[in-house]
């Protein structure tokens, strides 16, 4: 009894010492890198000292806000959102309707086409239209050689950021808005033509009404995501808040009045915008949507478009979209496998085929000031033989990857504990508090990440400051993963409600401590939910731009920073040598990156342990095919 | 039988509570060694509560649950060595079936041939081959997945097996042919089984004994028999197989004591047969008529009021709605229970 009572009292401290670390770590995570950094940079824009006087006056950056030019980039970033919120929803819808509502020819290859920016996105988009908008990009010299007089430099400020973040952002758009119309019971659309309704009424009065409520989900996050523009509005020049509170972070009082407290002004004025845009958004959400009643829903099926006039416009739409969508993928693919001299003019040459943007190296002649002749050895280099840039490459994978399993783990670990405490206090605040980052602008979060760990003073940072040299690879990581915790609560949830509770009784039942439980019925259970959300985090860090140039350090330069770099002036005094290849490279290389993860997450993912035993029984039955043959072609060629 | 044999389970004036709520009401059950119990009620009787306070899963506020004489009320669900058959099967879908088989005695740490040996004996009496053990749950119909089920909760060797309601997911045509088999089981392993459902003919096949829950009370406990044709109470009467209710006008026509309800069952009434002892003869007319092949149910306006009556399909006496027809009561077959 007493050794009984000895090994109960054991596990009994085990437990609490889980339970107490469980809290510490979640406490230490909540205050410690969401509430207190933010606070900070809140309380920063009331505590600085007025210059005319040396006294602290609270209001004074909010009257130098008022009197300067700092409503402008306010106003420019709400002109950038309202605009993209019209054209992606424009763009957006009529895509999904052109290859799943009305009757297209080639609609797949349409669709394929649109949804080539799920892999190429981001900076490598930005830099993909430039490689072809730019002054000396593919279009613009072609267009200049027929019409001399044009503009070069047509390719920047708002309407390019606007043609780039429309394209950009309708992928994601039309994924959601496709799924919205692929539910609509095919049975309404046949009642209303029943009832003589004509197609286009039948769109208006009976389709759209109940795609409504994705629409406007949809159109407040593409909102958000027009005024929390960073990449794009950085590198067309773009004056917006968020390049703003980058240029000020960077900036020092001896330049300008008290820019730290003008950005973080700035940061602020984006996470009211986002909290005002997301309250909206879930009380609507609150209001319910529109159900389909059906017991036996009809799949949709494609309407053709009886007037032909409508029907050649219908076409020549899609494909003009078509080619706007596939032209800079084609021409960067195509480039990516051309020479340096190729690169330069623009001018394709399929006897030109190398794969030195990719690997390897050759030695780069140029002419001096003093026009002389230099040779800097190996400067033509390839994305994985040029040292900046695989270094770049290899910071990303390393940070990407551990800050995504960092997400995975604190998330499965929270909704582990969140679902065997359901309805309880406790459970619900551990899920507000990680759904906290939702609230906050990125920038906001690595802004203030970048001003608050920027000292020696920070307690639980033991002394250290973690902004100064490698130690902001450790922020990095931090602000990736909180980045990502809603995102990764959202999808881990939803896994574990596929988790009948009854599978969690009969393991007790048969034996199973809770943690054995955890570890060999549920876990396998999410596992492809964890292993998907790990791989989309880790997609969308890889490549990430944003937090990384709020950072703007030396230290943590990611590969998205690389590849701004590539935009830079290239070959001027034997500098920045092949960037444009190694820039096209870079997009392949992202391409094949995201394909394959996209791949391995819906494809290979989304099979569950039945599919997968067939997969491998038919696998071996092919070897065995193919092994059985050759066992009886042996004899066979013996004797021969 | 039940009688002879010696006391298995014994639940002792259980009470469970949910907060304020008062699930169960001084349960008292004694199930026998190999018999055949079910425990039978509508949703939300207490039925399951009931299997989960045996199982573990639930610890009463009030009251014991013994096992072979000894009380394990508090004994954790890992070691009251007690099989689980669950609603939904609770497989696990990322084993195999033999994984999911072998997973109890997994946790039991015995030897690997062991396992394999007692996976594959069982395997082997649930009628389970060496194909279906490799491939995954999802592969397998709705009856192997009940196997298998049967096969994890018994390979580890319990004294019990409880079945929470494993017939409900299935077809008709299926839960029909799988409570045979499940029957023929529990009688090969000789094991003493508890089980759940809210389906009368299920417990009425199936069972040695069965308990009717109301309410978090137990109303009746007695053999199918028991219950259906000496039901003690009238919840029982009317929960279990179809019923008459004898309005006042009938009763009067039967000459019944008026401070009761009285009821009859549907084939305890005869139409246009030659009167019996004690018999009262009722003229009615038939209002509608259901087929339904074996047997034809007829609805009858008699003595203001309609009955239903159940005649056996000879093919030859099949009446027509509006048909007048002789009505044959015997008070002998009525169960009565006082006013409430």
């Amino acid at each position: 009894m007493s050794v009984l009572n000895k090994k109960e009292g054991l596990k009994l401290n085990a437990s609490l010492i889980w339970k107490v670390f469980g809290i510490a770590f979640f406490v230490y995570l909540f205050f410690g890198f969401m509430l207190l950094p933010c606070l900070n940079t809140l309380t920063s824009i009331f505590t600085v000292k007025d210059p005319a006087t040396g006294k602290v006056d609270p209001l004074v950056v909010i009257r130098f806000f008022l009197n300067g030019s700092m409503p402008e980039f306010v106003l420019n970033s709400l002109k950038l959102a309202l605009c993209l919120v019209v054209t992606v929803n424009i763009v957006g819808i009529s895509i999904v309707l052109l290859t799943e509502y009305f009757d297209i020819k080639g609609a797949k290859i349409l669709r394929l086409g649109y949804m080539t920016t799920l892999i190429y996105s981001g900076v490598a988009l930005v830099t993909g239209y430039l490689f072809l908008y730019d002054s000396d990009g593919i279009l613009t010299t072609w267009l200049s050689g027929i019409f001399p007089g044009i503009n070069k430099n047509w390719f920047s400020g708002f309407n390019a950021v606007l043609f780039t973040m429309t394209f950009a952002c309708t992928s994601n758009h039309a994924l959601f808005f496709r799924n919205a119309i692929r539910a609509i019971d095919y049975n309404t659309v046949e009642a209303a033509r029943n009832m003589g309704a004509s197609p286009f009424k039948v769109l208006l009065k009976v389709v759209f009404p109940t795609l409504i409520p994705t629409l406007f989900s949809l159109t407040v996050m593409t909102f958000i995501t027009g005024l929390c523009a960073m990449s794009a509005p950085t590198l067309l020049g773009y004056d917006s808040i968020n390049p703003e509170i980058v240029r000020l972070a960077g900036s020092s009082v001896a330049d300008e009045s008290f820019p730290q407290a003008r950005a973080a002004l700035l940061s602020i004025i984006l996470a009211m915008f986002t909290i005002l845009l997301l309250t909206v958004l879930s009380s609507y959400e609150r209001k319910g949507h529109y159900l389909s009643v059906s017991k036996t829903k009809a799949k949709l099926q494609k309407q053709k478009i009886n007037n032909p006039v409508a029907n050649v416009l219908a076409h020549i739409y899609a494909y003009m979209l078509f080619i706007i969508y596939m032209t800079p993928v084609v021409m960067i693919v195509v480039f990516a496998f051309q020479n340096y001299p190729a690169l330069r003019s623009k001018s394709l040459d399929l006897n030109q085929f190398t794969l030195i943007n990719f690997f390897g190296s050759q030695d780069f002649e140029f002419m001096t000031n003093r026009g002389k002749y230099r040779t800097r050895e190996g400067a033509i280099s390839g994305l994985f033989a040029n040292a900046d840039t695989v270094g770049g490459i290899r910071l990303s994978f390393v940070l990407s990857a551990i800050a995504a399993a960092l997400a995975c783990v604190i998330v499965v670990v929270a909704v582990n504990y969140i679902f065997k405490h359901k309805k309880k206090k406790r459970a619900i605040a551990l899920e507000y508090a990680l759904l906290f980052p939702w609230l906050l602008p990125t920038i906001l979060i690595c802004y203030s990440y970048r001003t608050y760990f920027n000292s020696t003073d920070v307690w639980y940072m033991f002394g250290q400051n973690m902004y100064m040299r490698e130690n902001v690879r450790f922020l990095i990581v931090m602000a990736y993963a909180v980045v990502k915790l809603p995102f990764a609560l959202r999808m881990i949830k939803a896994a574990f409600y596929a988790i009948d509770e009854e599978l969690e009784d009969a393991a007790r039942n048969l034996g199973a401590s809770p943690l054995v439980t955890f570890l060999r019925v549920k876990l396998p259970i999410v596992l492809p939910s964890v292993l998907a959300v790990f791989a989309l985090n880790f997609n969308a860090l890889f490549t990430e731009y944003d937090m990384s140039a709020t950072f703007q350090s030396s230290y943590g330069k990611s590969y998205a920073m690389v590849i701004q770099n590539m935009c830079h002036d290239e070959g001027r005094d034997g500098y920045n040598v092949n960037a444009s290849g190694r820039r096209c490279a870079s997009t392949v290389f992202i391409m094949l990156v995201s394909g394959l993860i996209l791949y391995l997450v819906y494809g290979v993912g989304a099979r569950d342990l039945g599919e997968r035993l067939e997969r491998r029984e038919k696998r071996r039955r092919f070897w065995r095919k193919i092994t059985g043959r050759a066992a009886k072609d042996a004899p066979t060629a013996k004797k021969a | 039988m039940a009688d002879q044999l010696s006391s298995m389970i014994e639940l002792k004036n259980i009470i469970v509570k949910f907060g304020d709520f008062e699930a169960l009401h001084n349960i008292n059950v004694d199930v026998k060694q190999g018999e055949f119990f079910t425990f039978l009620g509508p949703s939300g009787c207490g039925k399951t509560t009931t299997l989960r306070t045996i199982t573990g899963f639930i610890e009463p506020a009030s009251g014991t649950v013994n096992v072979n004489g000894q009380d394990i009320t508090h004994v954790p669900i890992e070691k009251r060595n007690i099989g689980i058959v669950f609603q939904s099967y609770a497989l696990f879908p990322t084993m195999t079936v033999y994984d999911n088989i072998a997973f109890g005695l997994k946790i039991q740490k015995l030897k690997k041939d062991e396992i394999d040996r007692k996976v594959r004996d069982i395997a082997k009496k649930v009628d389970l081959s060496d194909e279906q053990l490799q491939k995954a749950v999802s592969q397998l119909s709705g009856g192997q997945q009940q196997r298998v089920a049967i096969a994890r909760a018994l390979v580890t060797g319990p004294a019990i097996i409880c079945m929470d309601e494993p017939l409900s997911n299935l077809d008709a045509k299926l839960r029909v042919q799988l409570r045979n088999e499940l029957k023929k089981m529990q009688r090969d392993f000789g094991i003493t089984t508890i089980y759940v459902t809210h389906d009368q003919e299920e417990a009425l096949t199936l069972s040695d004994r069965i308990a009717v829950f109301n309410k978090g009370y137990i109303e009746q406990i007695g053999t199918p028999n028991e219950v259906y044709n000496h039901s003690k109470t009238e919840f029982v009467c009317n929960f279990i197989g179809d019923i008459n209710r004898i309005e006042d006008e009938l009763a009067d026509v039967l000459h019944l004591d008026k401070n009761q309800n009285h009821f009859m069952r549907l084939e305890r009434i005869r139409v246009n047969r030659e009167a019996q002892e004690g018999e009262v003869q009722i003229p009615g007319v038939i209002e509608n008529r259901e087929y339904y092949g074996l047997y034809i149910k007829y609805y009858i306006r008699m003595a203001g009021q309609i009955i239903k009556v159940i005649e056996r399909n000879d093919g030859i006496n099949i009446y027509e709605p509006g048909e007048q027809v002789s009505v044959g009561i015997h008070p002998r077959n009525l169960m009565s229970y006082p006013k409430q």
